[in-house]
């Protein structure tokens, strides 16, 4: 470019493009026609050019009128999608709120269901080991434990009279009850509160089970006091003078660790289960003496 | 005066009718409206200037329109229909400003 100096570009090619542009506003055409007619002589305008131009400026009106309906459709259109999406904002808030607060109430239920469950746990504890308890003392289950052990047998000379009858062994069976005894067994047959001593003939049958001489009588208690208490009660001390009496042959041992086996199990025909508030009224009363 | 009435009746007849543009126009309709205003104020321009020639106005206002919509509908299929819509009616734009400057100086003398 420098050293062809004489070189010019034409005027479209080194005008700056937005001064081109402003420059060039007015069409180019209306100029160039403006001149050829000026050079030909001004001729009239034909009156069906002037229509199609007002038709032309109508499609223009047609354009802009089309435009800003549409504009203002698609306006409505956008803005009923935002209502409906703030509507829906405030719907899922609204529901959200719902739910923390059902989450507070199920959490707080939660708390409380777990503070009764620990409480009915305590309770369970306390009526399974009732239950035991009960079921030791009745001979359901086996029990084992430090005791005492009466041997009896009869008078050795074989006198029918002075045979050990059910009235001794029940008398014996009485005291050690008396004396403090928990659990008691005569030959094996665990003794319950539904169990018997009955004489049939010449034969002792407990729980209608018929036993031969000599007879053992474990009784499971504390060896400390269990003794010397059967000796003070009323029954156990006749048991003793009908013994010296009428010759049997016993002896009393404290036998530190005693297995007595489970009482044979009577099906119950009257007995029905109580309700909940006779059991929690016996409960009472079982706990309280 | 048949400038303005066609003016009047067609946007009546837009506002009358208001007929549905087909959404895959929709989008030149806008870039199409300013183009065909530039023809307008062009054309104003020139009357005022005492050399308006209806063939060019025709021709310079459908051929506006046509190459507006034609570029943009071509950015569309390059994927950058939004800059040369921007770009269009940025020369559009100016145009319009000038002739509607020239138009003021013709009308207010200022």
């Amino acid at each position: 470019m420098a050293d062809k100096p004489d070189r010019r570009l034409p005027e479209h090619v080194t005008t700056p493009l937005l001064s081109l542009i402003t420059h060039q506003a007015l069409e180019e055409d209306y100029r160039s026609v403006a001149e050829r007619r000026a050079r030909e002589g001004a001729a009239p305008e034909p009156r069906r050019s002037r229509v199609v131009a007002g038709a032309v400026i109508a499609v223009f009106g047609i354009l802009i009128s089309v435009a800003a309906v549409q504009n203002s459709r698609n306006e409505e259109v956008s803005d009923a999608g935002r209502a409906t999406l703030i509507e829906r904002i405030g719907e899922s808030r609204s529901g959200l709120e719902d739910r923390q607060a059902r989450i507070a109430d199920l959490t707080r239920e939660n708390l409380e269901l777990s503070d009764s469950l620990t409480e009915l746990a305590t309770v369970r504890q306390e009526a399974v080991s009732q239950m035991r308890r009960l079921q030791l003392g009745a001979g359901y289950l086996p029990a084992t434990g430090e005791g005492v052990r009466v041997l009896v047998n009869d008078n050795p000379t074989g006198d029918p009279i002075q045979r050990v009858t059910d009235a001794d062994l029940a008398k014996l069976v009485d005291g050690l009850w008396e004396a403090g005894a928990e659990a008691i067994a005569i030959n094996d047959q665990r003794l319950n509160p539904l169990g018997s001593i009955r004489n049939v003939g010449s034969a002792i049958h407990v729980n209608t089970f018929p036993l031969t001489p000599p007879y053992i009588v474990r009784a499971i208690g504390d060896t400390r006091t269990l003794q010397a208490n059967l000796l003070n009660t009323t029954h156990g001390a006749r048991f003793f003078s009908l013994a010296d009496q009428l010759g049997f042959e016993y002896s009393v041992d404290r036998v530190s660790e005693l297995e007595l086996p489970a009482a044979r199990q009577r099906p119950l025909s009257e007995v029905v289960t109580g309700t909940a508030e006779q059991r929690g009224d016996r409960g009472v009363e079982e706990d309280s003496s | 005066m048949i400038a303005a009435l066609g003016l009047l009746v067609g946007i009546l007849l837009g506002l009358i009718f208001q007929p549905d543009v087909p959404p895959s126009l929709e989008v030149y309709l806008p870039i199409a409206v300013v183009a065909a205003l530039d023809a307008v104020l062009g054309g104003l321009r020139a009357y005022l200037d005492g050399i308006f020639d209806d063939k060019v106005f025709v021709v310079s206002f459908l051929s506006n329109v046509f190459i507006a919509a034609a570029i943009v509908y071509l950015g569309d299929l390059l994927g950058v229909g939004g800059q040369l819509t921007t770009g269009v009616i940025v020369v559009l734009g100016i145009r319009i400003f000038s002739n509607v400057a020239a138009i003021r100086r013709h009308l207010f003398h200022a």
